[in-house]
């Protein structure tokens, strides 16, 4: 499969992990963690915050991990995590998140507005759908790494990108874009 | 050429947007797609989808200075005094600070403090398109006073809106598009003050300009939607987001929209 895990060849064979080991793997994955959680989250402080959530977890659970595979273990927390929070929220469907806030300074280079219309898109996914579409999009696992990692079959995951990639398009197309060459 | 190869699946097509085929079946897929115009217009919106989603998350796969200190959880210590907890205690207290000092009461107040939802949850505001919307369904309707201040004493609120934005507004003169200024008034977008122009043509039918300060410098291009038949042309040019509505086709209100732009200064 293209895409292997990066922590593999380090992780095998050490178990239990020593601590300098562990914790070392572990700030070596956050950035990349941080890029799930925010692919995730409504906006920059929710997806911070879900990624605290999933270190302390992480750490909490060092002895349930098997010593393969750190980065998989940490997604398939990190989903779970995800999954609950959403859970919880949605028994309170009046109260909605804001995507303005999403747009922080870092990324001022792309078009707010593209932003902004890429996350409501995102946000009108199910959560189900939207780590699925995640974890192979943006962090390029394969769909049986995937499949492996949420604990569902192969032929689920596949019809969950299919939903997500096309509830996205038809969401995106929706509110459209005129690039129009500006008239100053 | 036929398609006596293996048949191609949707999970094929998904396979070759993800880049997970080999070369042999890349090939063939490319060969089908020339073939089949219909899943080929499907593949590549799916690829520029992908594209855009790597480009707005791969910048948060940073290094950070504070990376180390969310290793500081002593492991040993039970979940009870976990900093995840502490952050939930300070946000249902940012929450009732918020509750108490009215700023959502009765609205977001019961609903904070029962949930453990971000504090950023009771600033929520809404879109820039959809606050314009919302005016020019409020404003646009008013027989008796759509405006604060009307265009006869068009200087003074040019001048009056201007200093509450910070920033040199003109109102632009439509008159060449058969629109002409009804007035203004100030009112909150985006949290601060804001502004809103309306204009009308012969028959009466009234557009609206809403102006409100952007949080960050930025320049995008124009984007509309739609809603019934209310069409919303909106963009934002530095410091200042704008957003035209009106029940107006799309591409006379485009018009105005360049118009608009034209004429404000940045």
């Amino acid at each position: 499969m293209p895409h292997a895990p990066d922590q593999d060849a380090r992780a095998k064979g050490v178990n239990p992990p020593s601590t300098e080991t562990f914790e070392n793997q572990i700030l070596s994955l956050v950035p990349s963690l941080r890029r799930y959680s925010r692919s995730l989250a409504k906006s920059d402080s929710d997806g911070e915050d879900l990624l605290q959530d999933c270190v302390e977890k992480v750490l909490v659970r060092r002895g349930q991990w098997r010593g393969v595979n750190l980065r998989a273990w940490a997604f398939t927390i990190m989903t779970n995590l995800y999954r609950d929070r959403h859970r919880h929220v949605s028994q309170h469907p009046s109260v909605e998140f804001d995507e303005t806030l999403g747009l922080t300074a870092d990324d001022v280079s792309g078009d707010p507005l593209e932003k902004t219309r890429l996350q409501k898109a995102l946000n009108a996914l199910s959560p189900d759908h939207r780590s699925v579409l995640m974890l192979v999009v943006v962090e390029g696992y394969g769909y049986q790494d995937v499949a492996d990692m949420l604990a569902i079959p192969i032929g689920t995951v596949m019809s969950r990108l299919s939903r997500a990639r096309r509830q996205m398009a038809a969401h995106l197309a929706e509110n459209n874009i005129v690039t129009l060459r500006r008239p100053k | 050429m036929t398609d006596d190869h293996k048949p191609v699946t949707e999970a094929d097509l998904h396979a070759y947007v993800d880049g997970l085929l080999d070369e042999g079946r890349r090939r063939e897929i490319e060969l089908w797609l020339n073939r089949h115009p219909e899943d080929e217009a499907e593949v590549r919106q799916w690829q520029t989808q992908a594209a855009e989603l790597k480009a707005a998350f791969s910048g948060y796969a940073q290094v950070t200075e504070s990376d180390r200190t969310l290793l500081n959880t002593p492991t040993a210590v039970v979940a009870t005094s976990s900093p995840s907890l502490w952050r939930r205690a300070a946000l249902v207290a940012a929450s009732l600070t918020l509750f108490l000092s009215g700023a959502a009461a009765g609205v977001y107040g019961e609903k904070l403090l029962g949930t453990a939802v971000t504090v950023e949850t009771a600033a929520a505001i809404d879109s820039l398109p959809d606050q314009s919307k919302t005016a020019f369904l409020v404003y646009a309707s008013e027989k008796r006073h759509p405006v604060e201040v009307g265009a006869d004493q068009e200087d003074h609120l040019v001048t009056w809106l201007g200093k509450r934005l910070d920033y040199k507004l003109v109102a632009p003169d439509l008159k060449g598009l058969g629109f002409s200024l009804v007035g203004g008034r100030l009112l909150p977008v985006n949290g601060k003050a804001g502004a809103m122009l309306m204009y009308q043509d012969t028959a009466g039918q009234r557009l609206t300009v809403l102006l409100g300060k952007n949080p960050e410098n930025a320049e995008t291009s124009f984007r509309f939607e739609s809603a019934g038949s209310l069409e919303t042309f909106y963009w934002i040019d530095g410091s200042i987001g704008y957003a035209v509505t009106g029940e107006v086709n799309r591409s006379k209100l485009q018009q105005i929209a360049e118009e608009c732009y034209r004429q404000f200064e940045t």
